[in-house]
This record gives C-alpha cells, structure tokens and sequence, in this order.
C-alpha cells in the first residue's frame, strides 16, 4: 500500500476519534484538550493535502447487500483540503475567543465532529453514506448555533426545523431513487438515470435542490441563515458560513454533474423554461435582495449574515448556468468566499471579543489604530467581498461576468453586477462605523486581539491575496474538476486566464498597481511636511467638535433607507411562520380528536371502515 | 506603442485632467458675466499647495489618498486613449469596472480616518449617488457588451470604428449615459457630495496642503477617466490621441453647460432622478438589444 492509500483508508477514523478523544482528554486537563484539538485538525489538512491528485474508491462497510463507499477525486479534494483548513483556523481562534466560556469540551468535540461529517458528505460515493454523515453535520449545527442558550437557542430551533423539512425531502428523493433503479451507489445510480422519463428526473432535482438549497442559503430558503449565524459564537459562524453552507454546493455539485451529468441537466426543460436556467434566475434574486438588505443592518454578524447568502447567489449562479467559464467561477468563488468571510466572521469575533461582545456597528468606531491587524483583516477581506483586482474574489467574479455575458445573459449579469454594489455598501458600512471614525471614550484603553486571533487572520489574509494575484493556484485545480465533469478545458495559467475575447492577467494590474503606489509615494514625500493631529483636533466649520465620539455612524444610509423602507418587509419569513401557525392549528385539531374516552375511538374505527367499505363499493381499487 | 505608452498615457490624463480644471472655471466665469482666473490657475495651485505644510490624521489617512491616486492612474493605462493603451489585454471593460472602485474606496478609508463628521456624511453621499448612478450605467455598458458580444474596451472601439458610432447604433443607451454624466463628474445638479456650503467640501473638509494637492490631481484623473470612457463607448474612440481629446472637450464643455445651470439636488432627489428616466432609458436600450440581438 502506497501512502495515500494508507491516508484514505485511515482520514475518518482520525478525525471521528480525534473528536471523542478531545472531549475525553477535556476531563484531563484543558490545556491538554485545547493542545490535542489544534494537533488533530492540524493533522487532518497534512493527511488531506497529502490526498493531492489521488484519486480512489473503497467500499468500508456494507448496508444489507448495498456497498458503503468512500471516493476521493479532485473535487472532494479542493472541498476536503479547504474544510480542513478552515476548521483548523477556527479552533485555533477560538483559543482565545472560548476561554472564559463553559461546556468547552462539547464546544471541541462538535467543532471537530463537523468537520469529520463534512469530510463524509464530500467523500461518499453512495446515498446512503452522503445521508447519515449529511444528518450527522445537521445536527452537530444545531448543538453549536444554539450554544449561548437565549436567543441562539431560538436560532438555532428555527434552523433545525428547516433543516429538518430539506433532509425530509431528500430523504424522499434517496427513496425514490433507490425504489426505482435498486441501488445507492452514485456512480451507477448516473448510468440508470439517463434513460429516466424527464419528468422523473425534475422530481428527484427538486427534492434534492430543497435540500441543498436550504444548506447553502438559497432564496427562498434562506430564512434560517440570519440568526442562526447572528448567534452562533464567530469562530463558528466562520466555519458555518465559509464551509458548512457551502455543503449545499457541494450537494448541487455532486446532483447535477456527477449524478445526471452536464447532457441532461443542461436540457430539461425548453429555452427560458429549462431548469437551470430558473435556478439561474433564482440565484440572481439571491444575489440581488439580502446584498442591499445587509446595507440596512445595524449588527455587524447580520450584515454579514446577510451578505454571505448574497455571495452564495454568485457560487450556484456560476455552478447552474453550466458553461466551463461559469462552473469554473463557481467553484472559484466558492473556494474564495469560504476564505474571504471565515476571515471577516473572525475579524468581527476579535472585535466582539476585545469589546467585550459589542456587535452594534452604531456604538462602534475609530478602532483601527488600537487593532492594526484586525483592520487590516478586515479590510483584506472587505476587499475580496467586493471583488476589487488582485484579490481572489475578483477573479471568480470575472469568470462569472464574462460567460454571462458572453453567452447572452445581460439581465442576469446585471443582477451580479449590481449585487456587488450592495456588498460595497454594506461592507464600507460595517469598515467605517467599526474602524474608521472617532474612537470613544470607552474604547480608550483597548489592546489589539491576542496572538491566537491574530494568526488565523494574517494567514487568511495572505490565502485572499495570493490567490488573487495568482489565481491558476487555484484554477488549475478547477479546471481538471471540469474536463472531469465533462467541460472544455480554460486557457489557465498562473496569473491568469487567456482565450480569444479579452485575457485576465492578475499579475499586470499587481505591477502596475505596485509601481504607481510607489511613484506616487515618491511624489508625496518631496511635498511639504506635514504634521500629525489628534481626531478632535478637525476642522468643523467653526462649531465645537465634542471630545468622545461625535461621527455620523447612526442611520449611515438614511436617505436611502426611507426611500426603500415601504418596500422592505420579509413575506418570506412571513409565509414560513404563516405555515407554522397553519400547522400548529392542525395539531390542535388532531389533539382534540383524542379526547381520552374509549367509546370516541370505537367510533371513529367504525366511521373509518364505513369510509373504506364506501370506497371500495364504489371505486373497487382493491 | 509598447513601453511608451506607459509613460505617454498617464501624462496625457495629467496635463488634459489639470486643463479641463482651469478650462471648467473660465466657462463658469464667462457664465457668470465673469473675467475668471487665468487658464493656468490650477497649476499654480497644486504647486503652491504641494510645498505648504499640512496637517495629518495617520497612516490610512496618508495611505488611503496614495492608493485612490493611485487606482486612477492604474484605470486609465486600460482605458484607450486613440491607439495608446499600455494594458489593453489585461481584463477588458469589466477590470475596469472595478478598477474604478479602488479611487473612491481610497478616498473614503482616508476621508473616514480623517474623523470629521463632515467627512462620514460626504462619504455616505458618495456611496449612494454612486450607486444611483451604477444602476443605468451597468445597464448601459451591458449593453453594449451584448451587443458588439465583446468585453474588450479595445474590440469595442475597433467594432465602432468599422461600422457606426456607439451613439448612433445604441440611441438610449447614449442618451442614459449621457444623463448619468454630471452624476459621475460629481458636478450640479449632483455635487451634494462636495456640497461646501453644507457640509464644508465633505470628503476633502480636512485635506490641507500636499494632501489637497494630490486630491485635486485625483480629481482630475478620474473625470479624465469617465469622459474617457464616455467618447471611447459611444464616440467610437479614435485612431490617434488629438481626435480623441478633441472629442472629449467638447463632451466636457457640454457637461460644464448643464453644471452652469441647474442647482444643488438633494441626494434623495439625485437618487430618484437616476433611478427614473436614465434607468428606464438604459434598461429600455438593454431590452431592444436583448430582442434584436447584437452586432455582426
């Protein structure tokens, strides 16, 4: 056996037993646990990276007569290879940001139990394994979201419920599947389908794309996502929003290309009223309506709540619009917004943490110079949301742009490119009423976050920055993901992507950028000197400037909130609650049908059987 | 061109950037029933500016200004200036979308170190007409992306130059943008963002000195840059830089008209405005195209 088989063979066992020895050395010594907990998820990406360009299947256990498989191949991998490095840099943050909380052992254990099912769900080759590790990270989610009890554990209720309804219905679809072709295997279950009636086939996508729509935030699915990532402690939400929603993708991903393959997906459905082309649609109101409702939020985690369903409208936007360009940016832009927003999630969690767990963006301010590299992070990171060059999310954006355009979709490169005017927006908003501004008086005394902080964020940082000055890092890999899945292959090199209408050279626009900040900084040092002052020390139109905080923070769009605000009410979370009231009732009705005495149940047997007996004398079906 | 362009292209924007500021005061002046100050005013300021001494706020309060000045030289090597365009392979029309970004982006991280309150509700200002205005200008260069299939700046010039201007086979689109262009000069009815006699100058209220100097260079480089845009979209470019720079004065003088005339909108106002007919036209434009498909 070569190592990388050894490696496969033994990466789940690693890490499952890495989460239940963390809880079990937690009795020992917490430092002991918190050491352990590091080592092992430090482990799991050097056993991942080690997996690179491997590729096998191997059947573990049996269920019945039916095969459990485990497979790896270059799309588990960049998903493998990106969980783990994740789940390692929020546990190493949260080091810190834990420390005076209690239950720390569960915390540990269910940080890395996630990341084992994730591990799980992107490594299976049959249903039934895709299934149980799916529900086990459900409910790992649910038991961290609510964490902090009081309104996480509402949050967290009203994620479970949801999600609850998604894994129901995929539940249905395995089923069905499995009544129908015999098997769970993925790989044959993709030789039966194609000769399934269409009709069929647009069943089972729904069923799953529920399911995987809910995970990843789809609108209008989307309700859960707000508190649940409001709530849940950052270290967490990072994890949450950079890796676990983008299970959903991974679930599109696996559905629509390895499952029915890009020959039939692609064509269900006629012209606009194909399949992938409503999901498009869909995907851009995603993109469109929780990017500018984030510029209203007041809680910074909300604001980016927000913004990161809007961001995973852009992910199944480029996966479902089926081009090589698209699923390439896709794919991209999944990979750079799990790195982008982890690092924004955390950024938050440091301030939230030095701040003792101030949120509200409105009593914020003037933090930059106390937490250089925090504001650097989170600048870095505002920079990759946006898209702006020599960051990684401007490339993936780009490949989403060009092949919308280019093969005729203007209306839906408009709503991406729009989107990205809610995210700059929002972004600034949550930059300036945090870091930027006057800092108040209470605010004085902060010290920058701690090392632990720190570290997750600068390496996050750097992954943001390299990957978009040397996007082919990345693209190579995607590009063999797609000429696996059956795509033409991208003109990709290391800075760039080059084909016959309009080539995207990072590194061109990273030299010129570099030399003209440069010559620029020349020109400014031989001007006069300047002299540095305090913030009170501003110049007010001859009013008296207060000494603590006097800045426009509150309300910093509110010319245009009262224009929009007669439209902005979420039908959306109204119908759901709608439903559950509907369905409460319903109970209350089937309650009352039990009333406790036994004459009530003979009667209704006997009107039961009088119905069957009616039925079958007038229809005969049996 | 080759290595020249390098230096050429960002000279031209300098030099044509500063004129088009003494060029704007005299018209105003003449406007006005006024002499005005000599042409070359604005030099005499920069220079005096650059040598004064001045007052700071810290490292991205200094940074954020460098980078915005910056970010605009680096838009204009991708924009053609009549057959100079250092980088005109690097990205097209879409990496200069989000090139234009990193100028207001620098400006505002240093206007918002700058601690003013003066500044915030400048930079608030900022980013709603900025986002007023991006909603038909999308449109507009959606437009024409679908319709020569291009997202080459460089294409796009070459396909006007073959057939018929921007303006002529994309009538709307031409009319909308033209709408949007006092908003994207940040000249009235849309200078609310610079309003002095409300909020002081806003963004620049604590720039002295060298600072000054360099927000005032920037300031000509990004009108430069969106008239640029504007004759290189629908005036079908040019062959060589002085038809081109003749076609932008006149687009510029004709901006200068509309700024001599109308008052200060509100920004509510300016919101609404752009939000009607220049995005009714624009998306009206879009939808044409869309039905009747593109070019060639």
């Amino acid at each position: 056996m070569s190592y990388p088989d050894i490696i496969f063979n033994n990466l789940l066992i690693v890490a499952l037993g890495g989460a239940f020895l963390t809880y079990l050395l937690g009795k020992v010594s917490q430092n002991v646990r918190n050491g352990f907990a590091i080592f092992i998820s430090s482990v799991l990406v050097l056993m991942v990276a080690g997996l690179h360009g491997y590729g096998k299947e191997l059947v573990y256990a049996r269920f019945f007569d039916h095969p459990l498989i485990l497979r790896i191949n270059n799309l588990s991998w960049l998903f493998a290879i990106t969980i783990t490095v994740l789940s390692t840099m929020s546990i190493i943050f949260s080091l810190s940001y834990m420390k005076d909380k209690t239950r720390l052992g569960l915390y540990y254990m269910m940080m890395l139990l996630v990341s084992t099912s994730m591990l799980g769900i992107v490594m299976s080759g049959d249903l039934i394994s895709f299934y149980v590790f799916w529900e086990i990270m459900s409910w790992s989610i649910f038991v961290l979201v609510s964490y902090n009890k009081g309104p996480a554990l509402a949050a967290g209720l009203k994620y479970i419920i949801i999600s609850l309804a998604g894994s129901l219905c995929m539940l249905v679809g395995i089923l069905s599947i499995y009544g129908n072709f015999g098997t769970f295997d993925i790989s044959q279950i993709a030789g039966f389908i194609a000769s399934a009636p269409r009709g069929y086939i647009v069943f089972i996508l729904i069923m799953f794309c529920i399911a995987f729509g809910i995970k990843n935030g789809l609108m209008p699915l989307h309700v859960w996502v707000p508190s649940a990532y409001t709530e849940s402690p950052s270290p967490f939400t990072a994890l949450l929003s950079g890796m676990l929603a983008k299970m959903g993708t991974f679930g599109f991903l696996m559905i629509f290309y390895i499952m029915l393959g890009s020959r039939i997906f692609l064509y269900l459905g006629q012209g606009r009223l194909s399949f992938h082309y409503i999901l498009c649609l869909l995907a851009g109101i995603t993109i469109v309506i929780p990017n500018f409702i984030a510029v209203f939020q007041d809680d910074a985690k909300k604001l980016l709540a927000w913004s990161s369903i809007g961001q995973c409208g852009y992910i199944i936007l480029g996966i479902a619009f089926g081009t090589s360009l698209g699923l390439a940016g896709g794919i991209f832009h999944f990979f750079n917004h799990a790195i982008f927003k982890a690092l924004l999630f955390l950024a938050v969690g440091a301030v939230e943490f030095r701040t003792g767990g101030v949120r509200d963006l409105n009593s914020l301010g003037g933090l930059a110079n106390k937490m250089p590299v925090t504001f650097i992070a989170t600048l870095v990171g505002a920079c990759g949301l946006i898209g702006i060059p020599l960051t990684n999310g401007f490339v993936s954006k780009w490949l989403i742009y060009k092949t919308l355009i280019l093969n005729g979709s203007p209306f839906l490169a408009f709503a991406a490119l729009i989107g990205t005017w809610g995210s700059l927006l929002a972004i600034y908003k949550l930059l300036h009423n945090m870091f930027l501004g006057q800092l108040s008086e209470k605010h004085k005394n902060i010290k920058s976050a701690p090392f632990s902080m720190r570290l997750p964020m600068v390496i996050l940082c750097a992954v943001t920055i390299i990957f978009g000055i040397l996007p082919g890092l990345g693209l190579n890999i995607i590009n063999s993901i797609g000429i696996s899945l059956g795509f033409e292959s991208l003109g990709v090199n290391l800075w760039g992507i080059a084909s016959e209408t309009g080539t995207l050279n990072t590194i061109n626009i990273f030299a010129a950028i570099i030399v003209l900040v440069f010559i620029v900084y020349i020109i400014f040092r031989t001007g006069g000197k300047s002299v540095l002052v305090s913030q009170d020390n501003s110049y007010a139109a001859g009013a008296y400037v207060p000494a603590d905080k006097y800045h426009y923070t509150v309300d910093f769009y509110n010319p245009f909130y009262t224009m929009v605000k007669p439209w902005l009410k979420d039908r959306i979370d109204q119908f759901y609650v709608w439903i559950g009231k509907i369905s409460e009732k319903l109970a209350e009705f089937v309650r009352r049908m039990y009333t406790g005495d036994l004459g009530n149940y003979v009667i209704y047997i006997m009107l039961f059987l009088a119905v069957l007996i009616c039925v079958q004398l007038i229809w005969r079906p049996w | 061109m080759g290595v020249a362009g390098f230096i050429l292209s960002p000279v031209i924007g300098f030099v044509i950037g500063i004129f088009f500021m003494g060029l704007f005061r005299i018209i105003m002046a003449r406007i006005h029933w006024r002499y005005g100050p000599p042409l070359y005013q604005p030099v005499i300021d920069i220079i005096k500016l650059f040598l004064q001494k001045s007052v700071s706020h810290g490292v991205i309060f200094e940074l954020g200004l460098l980078l915005s000045l910056a970010g605009s030289v680096v838009t204009l090597l991708f924009i053609p200036i009549g057959n100079i365009c250092p980088l005109n392979i690097s990205g097209g029309l879409l990496v200069v979308l989000y090139l234009m970004l990193l100028a207001p982006i620098g400006i505002a991280l240093s206007g918002g170190s700058g601690s003013n309150p003066n500044i915030s509700i400048g930079i608030s200002r900022k980013m709603l007409l900025a986002l007023s205005y991006e909603v038909p200008f999308l449109l507009i260069v959606l437009t024409l992306m679908f319709y020569y299939r291009t997202i080459s700046l460089v294409n796009l010039v070459h396909f006007q130059r073959a057939s018929s201007w921007g303006i002529v086979s994309l009538p709307l689109a031409g009319i909308a943008y033209f709408l949007i262009l006092p908003a994207m000069l940040g000249i009235r009815p849309f200078d609310m963002v610079e309003a002095p006699q409300e909020i002081s100058s806003g963004l620049k209220v604590e720039y002295s000195g060298k600072f000054l100097a360099l927000y005032y260079i920037e300031h000509a480089f990004r009108r430069f840059i969106v008239i640029a845009l504007f004759v290189n979209l629908f005036l079908g470019g040019a062959g060589e830089p002085f038809t081109f720079l003749l076609k932008m004065v006149i687009v510029f003088v004709l901006g200068v008209f509309i700024n001599a005339v109308f008052p200060r909108f509100r920004i509510e106002q300016a919101i609404r405005f752009n939000w009607t007919w220049p995005t009714i036209l624009a998306l009206a434009g879009l939808i044409i195209t869309y039905i009747w498909g593109g070019y060639g």
